[in-house]
């Protein structure tokens, strides 16, 4: 009834039977897998291309090193490339870590915020991961002493450089000149106790004040920012070069009593944030006018917030304490490090030395960035000395700036820092509204650390 | 049962009477691999992300680790730290006040205005619900600035308004320890108070409304009804929320960490703030786990007992 069903042709055999594909497809699979876990190669590098992988958290400093490749690319060996990853500051550190631990993707050169750099010191964190600069700096004539210890040390553990600063961070006094003169403040007040009459004067005639603390309680950093610039000031320090803390000292207690003081005459105000609404406000309705900052803090601070008032204000050092102390302190700084036993270990340290450290290098780094330099020599330079700022009133600060040179004062971290900075922060606070006795919060400060550093 | 039993029972006699006729028994459904195979991802990603995770944290709880190379063992000592940290008694003391606020406060205030939202003849009711809701849609990040600007003590809204209706500001909401804690309580009554009240609601909208009738027909004055008829409809979604509120409070982080950064002195700390402390700003790992495995077992054991007093997930009698 039905035509026989025509014989199909058996199917061709398969070149490659689909099981065997499959285990091969999980080889190959597994293979890559394994290759992609394994670390990365370390045979150093010393000639030819190279890509740099740069870590930052600020875009000046991004702008600084591709425009510093040429320089680079004719002082070494190497023609240098950036892949620049840009991520917050504490942020850098923690995946920094996580790559290490992940035993790849580490970067070649990184920018530590010095507020982050302590966790590189817990352990042996900073000599596993970070590149020992002390031989390099002792490789380039002159260098070391011309280097200011003052800010290596912030980077250095067991005389061992782990990373360059991008600044000297210089304390100065801000003022503004044009409301000065109109309140009859005399801008050459020589010592604090001075301006502490005249500011709660000013404070009780205009409602203004000529100091300010920050008590931002999000930000410890900030809160201790105010008392540490005085501090250091004064002669007194966090922590020692050993890294032992000797913050519960005669001059601490004068700086805090001298801070609570003035919040009580007005002569100094309590802000919530140096850079925020809060502090913008204060400055346009003069609530603020004068306050002892950092010298980048006019790039950063005052020239965002009131650009309008370029032109009316000045800096000049700091008054001196009577007792004792200097005419700066220092705060604020960021380290470029390299990561160590990496096939670009050679190349990012010369990259390093030939932008960062060379005389034109931190002359230029003061034009387009703003931070001074951190070799001594380069503040004789001409080019920086002949610079007029703008926005206060045409002044040469550079000359300021070689004066103060001399008392920059060396800042030692330690490991516990963070710790410190938290407690301090809430004592400084607990202080400032008159619930401790500047003797109170230290005393409470140095046990509270006692009682957390080192678990 | 009856009937499932009864099946087998069947299956069993029919395959005993074929047996015998020397046909050959049924053959054995063949063992394969590919339902497991289908079921894996799900069991496979829960240990990877879930089990492994929650082992490790144990682990490196029993040891001292700064988050890179080898970990030491040092056995109990993370615990015996914790049980003298002032620190993190602070901590658990601030984040008890928070889980307070959470369950004592803002459940009850979801509730009524659940209640409210449910009225009928409410006009604008969904604008209404969308404006409860929007809160918790809003970036943590962009609430903290916009609540420290509103609590700034020296050029904050909320003490201008007060300057200028009553003559006083300069209230210290965020570096007043005490009022640092009300504030944060504050931000997490805008943010979360709408969000529950979308469960409340969807359960009111669920209570039958002959209910209210019958009560209505029984003399139940509004109180009255509200205790006995929409309570005790509502007692699932409330033991929801309530153990919900508790463990997001519980593990409050980004309020009190964008907001006052655990300050002023601790006074805002919670347990999740102080875990991220030490891990990603002392590189304190091991006492981190220790902490964050303390948190755990109080989270894990306050939820179990919650979970009993409440009843959830028990079949109404």
């Amino acid at each position: 009834m039905y035509p026989p069903i025509p014989q199909l042709p058996p199917p061709p055999a398969p070149v490659v039977p689909r099981r065997t594909l499959l285990r091969g497809a999980l080889g190959l699979g597994a293979a890559g897998a394994l290759a992609a876990c394994g670390g990365e190669s370390t045979t150093a590098r010393t000639a030819g291309d190279v890509t740099l992988s740069l870590w930052t958290h600020d875009p000046g400093y991004q702008a600084f090193f591709t425009q510093g490749i040429p320089a680079a690319d004719r002082a070494t060996d190497f023609r240098y490339h950036l892949d620049v990853t840009r991520a917050g500051a504490a942020d850098l550190v923690t995946k920094l870590l996580a790559q290490a631990v992940a035993g790849r993707g580490t970067p070649d050169t990184i920018g530590f915020e010095i507020g982050s750099f302590p966790r590189m010191l817990r352990g042996d964190i900073a000599p596993r991961l970070l590149h020992d600069f002390t031989a390099d700096i002792a490789a380039v004539p002159g260098l070391e002493e011309d280097l200011l210890p003052a800010r290596t040390a912030p980077y250095s553990q067991d005389g061992r450089v782990y990373a360059f600063d991008s600044d000297t961070p210089m304390v100065v006094y801000y003022y503004r000149d044009d409301l000065f003169t109109k309140y009859g403040v005399p801008k050459d007040t020589p010592t604090w106790e001075e301006f502490t009459e005249l500011g709660a004067r000013t404070h009780r005639d205009h409602g203004a004040s000529l100091c300010v603390v920050s008590t931002a309680g999000s930000d410890v950093g900030q809160v201790v920012g105010s008392f540490q610039m005085l501090l250091y000031q004064r002669g007194g320090a966090f922590f020692d070069a050993d890294q032992n803390l000797v913050l519960d000292s005669p001059e601490a207690e004068e700086v805090l009593r001298f801070l609570c003081d003035g919040l009580r005459t007005g002569f100094v105000v309590d802000i919530s944030d140096y850079y925020g609404a809060s502090m913008q406000t204060a400055l346009k309705q003069g609530k603020v006018i004068g306050l002892p900052m950092a010298v980048w803090y006019k790039n950063y601070g005052l020239m965002p917030n009131v650009p309008e008032q370029k032109g009316r204000w000045r800096i000049r050092a700091l008054p001196r304490f009577t007792d004792d102390g200097s005419t700066t302190a220092t705060l604020g700084g960021t380290g470029f490090g390299v990561l160590t036993d990496k096939a670009n270990t050679r190349a990012a340290t010369e990259f390093l030395l030939a932008t960062w450290l060379t005389h034109d290098g931190q002359v230029r780094r003061f034009t387009e960035t703003g931070y001074l330099p951190t070799r001594r020599s380069v503040f004789e330079d001409p080019r920086l000395n002949a610079v007029r700022d703008e926005f206060c009133g045409g002044q040469r600060l550079f000359s300021l700036y070689r004066t103060l040179l001399p008392d920059v004062p060396a800042v030692h971290q330690s490991p516990d820092q963070p710790i410190l900075f938290d407690v301090l922060a809430g004592n400084l606070l607990r202080a400032y509204h008159g619930d401790l006795t500047p003797r109170q919060a230290l005393k409470q400060t140095a046990a509270d650390f006692r009682d957390q550093a080192g678990r | 049962m009856t009937t499932a039993l009864t099946g087998r029972g069947v299956g069993r006699t029919a395959r005993a009477a074929r047996e015998p006729d020397g046909t050959a028994p049924p053959a054995r459904p063949k063992r394969t691999w590919a339902p497991y195979l289908f079921i894996s991802p799900f069991y496979v990603l829960y240990v990877l992300f879930m089990l492994v995770p929650v082992g490790v944290s144990l682990w490196l709880s029993l040891t001292e680790w700064v988050g890179l190379g080898t970990p030491r063992w040092v056995g109990l000592r993370n615990y015996r730290l914790l049980a003298t940290d002032i620190s993190f008694h602070r901590a658990l003391g601030n984040t008890a006040v928070f889980v307070l606020v959470a369950v004592c406060v803002i459940v009850p205030l979801a509730l009524l205005i659940a209640q409210a939202l449910n009225t009928r003849g409410l006009r604008a009711r969904d604008l209404w619900r969308t404006a409860y809701f929007v809160p918790i849609v809003v970036s943590p990040i962009l609430v903290a600035l916009v609540f420290g600007l509103f609590f700034d003590r020296q050029f904050g809204l909320l003490n201008s308004v007060l300057r200028a209706l009553f003559g006083t500001g300069g209230v210290d909401w965020l570096g007043d320890p005490e009022l640092a804690k009300v504030s944060i309580g504050l931000v997490m009554l805008w943010r979360w108070t709408g969000y529950l009240t979308i469960f409340f609601l969807a359960g009111l909208q669920a209570v039958p409304r002959e209910l209210y009738e019958s009560a209505a027909l029984d003399g139940a004055g509004r109180l009255r009804t509200f205790s006995t008829v929409t309570l005790s409809a509502l007692k699932p979604v409330t033991a929801f929320v309530v153990v919900t509120s508790f463990i997001g409070a519980a593990q409050i982080f980004e309020e009190p960490y964008l907001l006052t950064g655990g300050g002023p002195a601790e006074s805002t700390l919670s347990v999740s703030m102080f875990i991220y402390r030490a891990a990603f700003e002392r590189q304190q790992f091991g006492y981190a786990a220790a902490a964050a495995v303390v948190l755990f077992v109080l989270v894990f054991g306050l939820s179990q007992l919650f979970n009993r007093v409440l009843g959830i997930g028990r079949a109404a009698a």
